[in-house]
C-alpha cells in the first residue's frame, strides 16, 4: 500500500508543470524515504531528477518499494482538475496497475478521485557522480527565467561565463548580440533577491536555450535557483522545493567541433 | 533484398531490441548509409505524376534530387552521413540476381500489357518495378556528394557488409539501410527510415544487435544460420521452414549442420547442393575494405560547383540548390550538443534487478533515520 497526502496540493501541480514538457513519461520510484523520479528527455541531452522526502508530506506511507510508470501528459490532465487549495492524496495498492489521485477541498465538502492506468517503462537510469563544481551561482529564479527568455530571442545558444567579477549570460544571432551581466550582491536587504557566487575557478560554457527555457518552468516552485558549473561537465540547475526536497535539471553542454570530425 | 521476414521476427521475439526515435534525436551521430539501396529507393520513389524526374534531354535526375534533399535533411538534423556504394556483387549472389532479372522480364511484359490496356495504375506499378540502378547513376551521385562535402566509401563488394564493418570499428554510430541483412553482417545498430522523405513522418527505427541476440538467446553464429534459414540473397532456404520454425530449429540444434541431421527430410527437403556454408562465410568474413584505413572527412560544400553541376548540367533550380548549400554550410559551423550518456554512466539494467538490489539498502538506511524522526505514519 502506498499513500501520500499533501495539504498544499499546489506543490504537486507545480512539480508536474516543471517536468511535463521535458518528459513524456517517467517512473516514480516510491520508497519508505520518499518519492524520486529520474528521467532523460528523448534526445538524452537533459535529465530531470526530482526528490520529494517522506517528511515533507502530511501523511506518507509506503509499505513496499513501488515503481509507478506514468504518462505525464495524462497525469497533468488529472492534476489540472485539482484546485490550487485542494489537498491532494496519491494512493496505490502494492503491485497495482493503477494509481488514484484524490482531491479534497479545504472545507472537506468536495471530494473527487481520479484513477489512472500505470505503464511499464524500461528507462535507463544514470549514475550521477558527486561533483565539486568550480562555480555555483545562486540567484532569484524569476531573474534566471527572464534572462533565458530574453536571450533566446537572439540565438539558440546561451553562453554562461562566470568570473570573480560576476556572471555573464550572452547570446548571438542574426539580429545581433545580447549580454546580461550580474554582479555579486554586496548588501543583502532581501535574501531572496541576492545574487550569490561561489567561485573556485572561472568557467565558460555554452548551452541550448531551448532546454534552459524548459527548466525555468520550475520557477513557480521556488524563489531561488542555483546553477552549478565545471568545465566540460553538465550544468546543474537546482530548484529547492520548500523543505521537502528539490528538483534538479542536468544539461549537457554544447561541444565545439574539432577538425577531424 | 535482405533477410526474409527478419524485422517482423525481431518485433515478435525481441521487442525491446527495437526503438523508435525522431530524426532530430540523432544529432551529432555519424551514420553509414547504404548508397546503393538509397539510389534504388530514390529512383523508385522520387517521381512526379508517376514519371521519374528528367532533364530536358531525358536524363534521369530522381536520384540526384533524392541524394541532395535527403542528405540535407540528415545534415540539417545534425547527422553526419557517409555513403557506401556497392562494388561487384559476390559470386554467390548470381542466383538471386538471375531471379531478379527474371522478375524484371515478367514486369516488363506486364508493363507492355498495361500500356496496351491503358491502365494508368498498372503502368505506374510495373514501371517502378523496372527501375534499374546503372553505373552512371552512382557516378553522378558520387559527383554530387563530393560537391556537397559528404564522404563516401566504395565497398569492394557488398555495401551492407562495408557499412557493418565501419560500424563495428566504431567509425560510425550505426548503419542506415532498409535491408535487414546489415544485422547479419554484424552491424551493432541498424537504422531504418533514415532516408525517407520528411513528408512521410516516419519515425526512425533503431535495431540493436546485442539486444536482438540476447533476447533471441542466440550467438552471432547462430543468428547468421537462422538468417540463412529465413532466406537470404546468397542461397535458397528449406521449403516449409518459416520464421517461427527457423528460430526454433536453431535454438534446439545450434547450427544448420545439426538441423539438417535432425530434421525430417521428407517433410522439409533441403535444397540439393545447398551452399549454406559458403553463405555463412560471406556473412562472417565478407570482402570489405579495412575500416581503419578509411578516413571520413566532412568538408565545406562547394556552392558554386553545386550550382554549375546541378543547375547547369542537370536543370535544377538555382535558388533551391543555393539554399541547400547554405544549409549544409550552416550545419557545419554550429557547435554540437553533447549528450548526457557521455558524461554519466548508464546503470546496468535499470529495470528490475538493479532497482531491487539497490532499494532495500536505501530503505534500511532511511528506516534508521526515520526512527529518530516522526513515526506518524505507522498508525495505519
Amino acid at each position: 500500500m502506498f499513500e501520500a497526502r499533501l495539504v498544499q496540493g499546489s506543490i504537486l501541480k507545480k512539480v508536474l508543470d516543471a517536468i511535463k514538457e521535458l518528459l513524456n513519461e517517467a517512473s516514480w520510484d516510491c520508497a519508505d524515504s520518499g518519492i524520486q523520479l529520474q528521467a532523460m528527455d528523448n534526445a538524452h541531452v537533459s535529465l530531470v531528477s526530482l526528490n520529494l522526502r517522506a517528511e515533507g508530506f502530511d501523511k506518507y506511507r509506503c509499505d513496499r518499494d513501488l515503481i509507478m510508470g506514468m504518462n505525464l501528459k495524462s497525469m497533468s490532465t488529472i492534476l489540472k482538475c485539482a484546485a490550487n487549495d485542494d489537498i491532494i492524496t496519491v494512493k496505490a495498492q502494492d503491485n497495482a496497475d493503477t494509481v488514484t489521485f484524490m482531491f479534497e477541498s479545504p472545507n472537506q465538502e468536495k471530494v473527487s478521485d481520479y484513477e489512472m492506468k500505470l505503464m511499464n517503462l524500461d528507462q535507463e537510469h544514470l549514475g550521477i557522480p558527486d561533483t565539486d563544481y568550480n562555480c555555483v551561482i545562486k540567484l532569484p529564479s524569476g531573474e534566471f527565467a527572464r534572462i533565458c527568455r530574453d536571450l533566446s530571442q537572439f540565438g539558440e545558444n546561451i553562453v554562461i561565463a562566470c568570473t570573480k567579477e560576476g556572471v555573464k549570460f550572452s547570446a548571438a544571432g542574426d539580429i545581433g548580440t545580447a549580454n546580461i551581466k550580474l554582479a555579486q550582491t554586496s548588501s543583502v536587504d532581501k535574501e531572496d533577491d541576492a545574487v550569490d557566487i561561489d567561485l573556485q575557478e572561472p568557467v565558460t560554457l555554452t548551452f541550448a536555450c531551448q532546454y534552459l527555457n524548459l527548466f525555468t518552468k520550475a520557477t513557480a516552485l521556488s524563489p531561488r535557483v542555483s546553477l552549478s558549473m565545471s568545465p566540460d561537465v553538465p550544468l546543474v540547475v537546482e530548484y529547492p522545493i520548500g523543505d521537502m526536497g528539490n528538483i534538479r535539471y542536468f544539461l549537457a553542454p554544447k561541444i565545439e567541433e574539432d577538425e577531424n570530425n | 533484398m535482405g533477410i526474409l521476414g527478419l524485422s517482423k521476427l525481431i518485433a515478435d521475439v525481441a521487442p525491446s531490441a527495437v526503438k523508435e526515435n525522431e530524426m532530430k534525436n540523432y544529432f551529432g551521430r555519424k551514420v553509414a548509409v547504404d548508397a546503393s539501396m538509397s539510389l534504388y529507393q530514390f529512383l523508385v520513389a522520387v517521381r512526379q505524376e508517376g514519371n521519374m524526374l528528367m532533364t530536358a534531354d531525358g536524363e534521369t535526375t530522381s536520384h540526384l534530387m533524392g541524394f541532395f534533399y535527403r542528405t540535407i535533411r540528415m545534415v540539417d538534423n545534425g547527422i553526419k552521413p557517409v555513403y557506401v556504394f556497392d562494388g561487384k556483387p559476390p559470386v554467390m549472389k548470381g542466383g538471386e540476381l538471375a531471379k531478379r532479372a527474371e522478375r524484371r522480364e515478367v514486369a516488363q511484359k506486364a508493363l507492355e500489357k498495361a500500356e496496351e490496356a491503358g491502365n494508368v495504375e498498372d503502368i505506374d506499378k510495373f514501371s517502378r518495378r523496372l527501375v534499374k540502378v546503372t553505373k552512371q547513376h552512382s557516378e553522378e551521385a558520387k559527383t554530387l556528394l563530393k560537391l556537397m562535402g559528404i564522404p563516401y566509401v566504395e565497398a569492394p563488394c557488398e555495401a551492407e557488409a562495408q557499412c557493418a564493418a565501419l560500424a563495428k570499428a566504431g567509425k560510425v554510430y550505426g548503419v542506415a539501410t532498409e535491408d535487414m541483412d546489415a544485422l547479419t553482417f554484424g552491424t551493432p545498430v541498424l537504422l531504418r527510415h533514415m532516408t525517407f522523405s520528411e513528408a512521410r513522418k516516419m519515425p526512425i527505427k533503431e535495431f540493436h544487435l546485442t539486444k536482438v541476440l540476447s533476447e533471441m538467446d542466440l550467438t552471432q553464429e547462430e543468428f547468421i544460420d537462422m538468417c540463412i534459414l529465413l532466406g537470404c540473397d546468397y542461397c535458397d532456404s528449406i521449403k516449409g521452414v518459416g520464421p517461427k520454425r527457423a528460430i526454433e530449429l536453431i535454438r534446439n540444434h545450434k547450427s544448420i549442420c545439426k538441423v539438417l541431421a535432425n530434421i525430417d527430410k521428407k517433410k522439409f527437403p533441403a535444397p540439393d547442393d545447398w551452399p549454406y556454408e559458403e553463405a555463412r562465410r560471406l556473412f562472417k568474413e565478407p570482402e570489405v575494405q579495412d575500416p581503419s584505413q578509411i578516413e571520413l572527412k566532412w568538408t565545406e560544400p562547394d556552392e558554386e560547383g553545386l550550382v554549375t553541376y546541378m543547375c547547369g548540367e542537370k536543370g535544377f533550380s538555382e535558388d533551391r540548390i543555393r539554399n541547400g548549400a547554405k544549409k549544409l554550410a550552416k550545419a557545419r559551423n554550429t557547435s554540437t550538443q553533447g549528450r548526457l550518456d557521455s558524461f554519466f554512466k548508464v546503470l546496468p539494467t535499470p529495470g528490475s534487478e538493479a532497482n531491487k538490489r539497490k532499494v532495500p539498502e536505501k530503505a534500511q538506511a532511511n528506516k534508521k533515520a526515520k526512527r529518530g524522526g516522526g513515526s506518524y505514519k505507522r498508525g495505519k
